[in-house]
């Protein structure tokens, strides 16, 4: 079922590259945020490496006023150390200070100008020095510099006991321009960088200080994995080749580009599968399409090569769809037809009763499965019958939407039915004829026979006589043959009444009602094809009368085909036939008025004679039965001028025979 | 020769009798046969008279008899009587050679009158047939160059065309004329053509 046209395609399928386009800005997409993404770690990295050599910087920095601080305490102590005798308390306090494990200094040393030692604070024991020195302690290179270039000298660093490494500065003490000696300050490297770095620094990075060898000699560290990012400085003073190495720990995972990166990805990637999705469905959708396109044209053709006319119709019986032989069949198109409300125009207006009475049943569902036949009208006026088949409509969900129905043109076939019954009623009138004029004619001959042989010898007698020579005796036995022939043909007659006879009437309690609506129903549809109204005016509770109902009947159809043949040439609405039945004097009466033509007197004289008739087809017996059947039921067969035209036949029975 | 009679073939015995007694009181001799294959079996060629055939009988029908009749080269007059009034049969009957028909009932006194009108036929048939029988014995009596001479005389010729034509002199054609005269029993030319004018070829 079509209801509405498909669109049409689309003249050509999208290009090979529209379908790449979505990935290309996808591609596109992803990569232009993977490098917003690479530069903001660069930028973040250059960031990272910026913080730490400006941190690196200010280490040294810092480191650098430290040892700047502690020379200048050296220098201060130098006098009071190097003056010989006890130390004064204030000295011991200075010394203490400048001992503090802030300065990083471990140990102070004070020296003669010929560079003995002469004191140390605190006191130290050789075995504090056992290690890898390079050389003696305190360094006499270090101690000899400084001397002769009269400013503070650093050692080279050396190991020590317990894995740590020392080095020294060598201030050397002038009281103007006299050399007094020299304040030697020891520095424990371990010691310096554990105790110089602050918590924060050390928080951040990894600090270690490397010989010129490049090994590790002091380190502060924790438990943290490292990072690539590091920087390498000389850690000047105190030189001779050692750096200073400061390592970033690997900072803690930087969560929000991860999860940037992370979620862009998974949106490319979401927007990949639901485009690629989308694709599948599309393509899908159009092999639907292209395939329901297909059965819709087969279908369309179907529809257009049937024959049978089809209508659907919704629940209220607006007209949804017809298909083209509907079309033809009625003379309406399709957009006239289509949206219309009963009554249809394609209804013959003499049948509209009918038709809507048929309408109403098929929307009540009540429609007869074999079809119902109704008679239904061309554009051009013309009419026609169709078979009509009706079936519930249901949509794709199962809603009853309306009916759909096919119709078939019967007319042709139809009119063969029609015109083959005339034809064999035609046939049997001939047969019956034919029978009635071999009976007629071989009663003819058989009464001819003994009239000719009476004529003759009558002509005979008249000949003799006139001639005047004939016997008394040769005529009394010319009379004898004659009265002979005279009784033979009287016996013919005998013997067809005899025959006559034998078709006496089989009489049974009938119901003359009845009898009337049955034969109204044998000559109806013969009555519809005429445009005759059959009206019945029937009294309730007539008695039954003794009849043979098979008489009484082919009086009832004779009287009802004469009066229909009566109106043939009346108007159509003036087409009414009414019967009516009535008990009155004790005489059944059925009567038949038609609005006919009447019966003029000329033909009245002769209207139950035998093969009398005033129709082309007729034999002239219908009335002339319908008279001896009266009769032989002791009954009668009257007629009478309608008062509004026409005729009226009265059929009247005794109750009481 | 038979004496010349009215055949009646009809199967109702009443109708038969009536009707010989009809012919009877017109002095009609009439012979019945009461079926057609009766009269069929006593058929003699010299009879002779007329046949009233009744059309509509048990056995063999009237029209039957009459195309066996015809058949056996029957000269009698054939007369029908139907009770049909079959007009198609009727001209049909006619056209093959009946003398007439007639129309149940009818009139007695008209099927007499038509009953001797063909006997009279029958007669004249008859006597037609002994003049020719006694023209041929009297020609056959002509000498060759008689019959020459009688044929250009009956082609209207004069005496002295027919002595150049045969090459003889006039004397001797009005020997010849006055023989053939003589011998054919005629007093003129006139009286010849008419005695030959039936039976000439």
């Amino acid at each position: 079922m079509i209801l509405n046209p498909l669109p049409p395609t689309p003249t050509s399928p999208p290009p090979s590259w529209y379908w790449s386009l979505p990935y290309a800005a996808v591609a596109l997409f992803v990569a232009t945020m993977a490098a917003l993404l690479w530069l903001t770690h660069r930028q973040d990295s250059e960031e990272q490496r910026a913080t730490l050599i400006n941190d690196v910087l200010w280490m040294e920095q810092n480191l650098g006023f430290q040892f700047e601080r502690n020379n200048n305490h050296l220098t201060q102590l130098g006098p009071d150390l190097l003056k010989g005798g006890p130390l004064s308390a204030t000295t011991q306090a200075r010394l203490r200070q400048a001992l503090d494990p802030e300065s990083g200094l471990i140990r102070i040393l004070w020296l003669h100008t010929n560079g003995e030692v002469r004191g140390a604070q605190p006191p130290y024991t050789d075995s504090h020095l056992v290690g890898e020195t390079g050389g003696t302690f305190p360094s006499n290179s270090a101690y000899r510099l400084s001397r002769s270039m009269g400013q503070p000298v650093y050692s080279d660093a050396y190991a020590v006991i317990e894995n740590q490494t020392q080095f020294e500065v060598h201030v050397p003490i002038f009281d103007g321009g006299r050399y007094l000696g020299s304040v030697v300050g020891v520095y424990s490297l371990n010691n310096m960088v554990s105790q110089q770095v602050p918590w924060w620094f050390s928080e951040r990075y990894r600090v270690s200080v490397a010989n010129n060898l490049g090994v590790e000699i002091a380190a502060k560290s924790r438990v943290s994995p490292l990072s690539s990012l590091a920087y390498e400085i000389p850690f000047e003073p105190p030189g001779h080749g050692l750096t200073l190495n400061v390592t970033a720990y690997k900072s803690e995972v930087r969560w929000i580009p991860l999860l940037l990166m992370g979620s862009l990805g998974v949106l490319a990637a979401a927007i990949v599968w639901s485009l690629w999705q989308l694709r599948r469905h599309m393509q899908r959708r159009q092999a639907a399409e292209q395939a329901l396109r297909a059965e819709h044209a087969f279908r369309k053709a179907m529809e257009d090569s049937l024959n049978t006319g089809m209508r659907a119709r919704d629940l209220k019986g607006r007209i949804t769809y017809v298909n083209p032989a509907f079309c033809r069949m009625v003379g309406w198109s399709a957009e006239e037809l289509v949206g219309l409300l009963p009554p249809m125009p394609y209804w013959a207006p003499e049948a509209l009763e009918r038709t809507l009475a048929v309408h109403e049943m098929v929307l009540g569902g009540n429609a007869p499965p074999q079809g119902i036949e109704i008679r239904l009208m061309r554009r051009n006026g013309e009419r026609f019958d169709a078979l009509l088949i009706e079936a519930p409509l249901i949509d794709s969900e199962g809603r009853h939407i309306g009916w759909m129905g096919s119709m078939v043109d019967v007319t042709e076939q139809k009119h063969a039915q029609e015109l083959y019954r005339q034809q064999q009623e035609r046939l049997q009138a001939t047969a019956r004829l034919v029978t009635m004029g071999e009976m007629a004619s071989t009663l003819a001959h058989e009464l001819n026979q003994p009239l000719a042989a009476i004529s003759s010898y009558n002509t005979g007698c008249i000949n003799m006589i006139g001639k005047g020579d004939m016997s008394p005796g040769e005529l009394s036995g010319i009379l004898e043959k004659i009265g002979k022939q005279a009784q033979r043909a009287g016996q013919i007659i005998r013997r067809v009444h005899a025959f006559v006879r034998r078709s006496e009437p089989k009489c049974e309690p009938v119901d003359l009602n009845a009898i009337l609506r049955e034969a109204v129903g044998l000559v109806e549809p013969d009555a519809e094809r005429r445009g005759v109204n059959i009206q019945q005016d029937l009294a309730d509770a007539l008695p039954e009368i003794a009849a043979d109902p098979v008489m009484i009947e082919q009086v009832a159809i004779n009287l009802i085909r004469n009066g229909m043949d009566a109106m043939a040439d009346a108007p159509r609405p003036q087409r009414n036939l009414t019967l009516t039945t009535r008990l009155q004097d004790g005489m059944l009466i059925l009567s038949v008025a038609d609005r006919g033509k009447g019966i003029p007197p000329e033909v009245a004289e002769k209207l139950f004679a035998p093969f009398f008739t005033t129709k082309e087809e007729g034999m002239g017996m219908g009335l002339n039965i319908c008279r001896s059947i009266a009769e032989l039921h002791r009954g009668r067969l009257s007629f009478e001028g309608n008062p509004g035209g026409g005729t009226i036949f009265h059929f009247s029975l005794p109750v009481q025979p | 020769m038979t004496a010349p009679l009215a055949h009646i073939v009809d199967d109702d015995e009443a109708i038969r009798d009536a009707l010989t007694w009809l012919l009877r009181t017109r002095n009609v001799s009439a012979r019945t046969w009461s079926s057609a294959e009766e009269f069929l079996a006593g058929w003699q060629p010299d009879f002779n008279g007329c046949i009233v055939l009744d059309i509509r009988m048990r056995e063999m029908s009237g029209l039957e008899c009459f195309d066996a009749l015809l058949e056996r080269r029957n000269p009698m007059p054939v007369i029908f009587l139907t009770g049909h009034g079959d007009v198609p049969m009727a001209v049909g009957t006619l056209k093959k050679g009946a003398f007439d028909f007639l129309e149940k009932p009818f009139d007695d006194n008209a099927l007499v009158d038509v009953v001797i009108r063909a006997m009279e036929s029958d007669a004249r048939r008859l006597a037609s047939q002994e003049t020719q029988a006694t023209v041929s014995g009297r020609l056959a009596q002509l000498t060759p160059r008689e019959q020459e001479v009688m044929h250009l005389v009956l082609a209207g010729k004069f005496n002295k065309v027919i002595a150049d034509e045969l090459n003889i002199s006039m004397r001797t054609v009005e020997v010849h004329r006055s023989r053939v005269f003589e011998k054919m029993g005629v007093r003129s030319a006139v009286e010849l053509a008419q005695l030959l004018a039936p039976g000439r070829d």
